[in-house]
């Protein structure tokens, strides 16, 4: 009966799991989830303080960050790796763009991020929760 | 790292835990995505299943205190989310719906006549995946994964006397069941 048991690895790996892998595209999916989730890691007035830092004029990484201190947000203080995950996720999103200038990138809002910021500025209930879901897509 | 090749990420940055969940996957993508499988015996859904496992180690990764090695906490986080699933309403309702009208909307049944063949490795390998899941689960867990007694009760914390006391139940089905078919 030893025997057998000890074909079973090898049994089952012919069988059911020869074709059986964990795809590439798979675990591009699982990073896209976790991607969603990381947007609710900030806070609804950071990412306020983000989109009014860069609304009148392009801003690289470092000024938006630079900003932000003199704002008190010190969300980004020693992490700036996650202020770049941040506008690398509103870009996705459509809220902001980027272009090169000179080896530096500079981020603006787009219009769609504009009008976010606008509507939410002017008090509107359903930009607030709009900005909410932008935060809580991590909870489904 | 940044643009500037300024500071690079601090200990618990986001970028560090989705790299650890990269690894994580490269690992034991497969090795859980198997588990997966032996319980739900449907590639579609193990395959479903195993993202939301790996999305659920990434949430509860802050949690993950070093006491364990990493695979026994990501193969416990799977053999839960398993056995959820399998209680869950939505696949109650789907075998309710097999045995009243042997629909099947998944790949399962395919898969399965496709390995009854002849052949003695395909015997074995299904009658282990006839068994009910309680016995299914040690034998998968000690002759393939090859996880010590201990380690089975880490992973799907139940009481190691109990996982004994299952295998050998375990081998003695298996027993019957593969006299009858030779």
């Amino acid at each position: 009966m030893n025997d057998s048991f000890f074909n079973l690895k090898n049994s089952m790996k012919k069988t059911v799991f020869k074709d059986l892998t964990f795809s590439e595209e798979r675990k591009r999916a699982v990073k896209e989830s976790i991607q969603q989730k990381q947007l609710y890691y900030w806070s609804e007035g950071t990412l306020i303080s983000l989109f009014e830092t860069i609304q009148y004029e392009a801003k690289n990484g470092f000024d938006i960050s630079t900003h932000l201190f003199q704002k008190s947000d010190f969300t980004f203080q020693n992490n700036e790796g996650q202020l770049y995950t941040l506008l690398h996720l509103l870009e996705n999103k459509g809220i902001l763009t980027s272009k090169w200038i000179e080896e530096k990138k500079y981020y603006s809002l787009t219009a769609k991020g504009k009008k976010r910021l606008t509507a939410y500025k002017r008090g509107s209930s359903i930009q607030r929760e709009y900005l909410k879901h932008l935060l809580e897509e991590a909870s489904l | 790292m940044n643009e500037l090749g300024q500071v690079a990420v601090p200990e618990d940055g986001i970028e560090n835990k989705e790299q650890m969940i990269d690894q994580l996957m490269n690992e034991y993508g497969d090795g859980i995505l198997h588990l997966v499988y032996t319980y739900v015996k449907n590639e579609t859904t193990a395959e479903d299943l195993t993202q939301e496992i790996f999305i659920k180690c990434y949430e509860r990764l802050s949690q993950f205190n070093g006491k364990a090695s990493i695979k026994t906490w990501a193969y416990r986080i799977a053999c839960n989310h398993c056995k959820d699933y399998l209680r869950s309403w939505h696949y109650r309702k789907i075998t309710l719906n097999e045995k009243i009208f042997g629909f099947t909307p998944s790949k399962s049944k395919e898969v399965e006549e496709e390995i009854i063949t002849k052949d003695e490795e395909t015997n074995l390998t299904s009658a282990v995946l006839a068994l009910p899941i309680k016995y299914r689960e040690p034998i998968f867990l000690h002759y393939y994964e090859e996880l010590s007694l201990t380690e089975i009760s880490k992973v799907t914390n139940i009481n190691i006397n109990t996982i004994k006391t299952r295998l050998k139940r375990a081998k003695e089905l298996l027993k019957e069941k593969l006299k009858e078919e030779v």
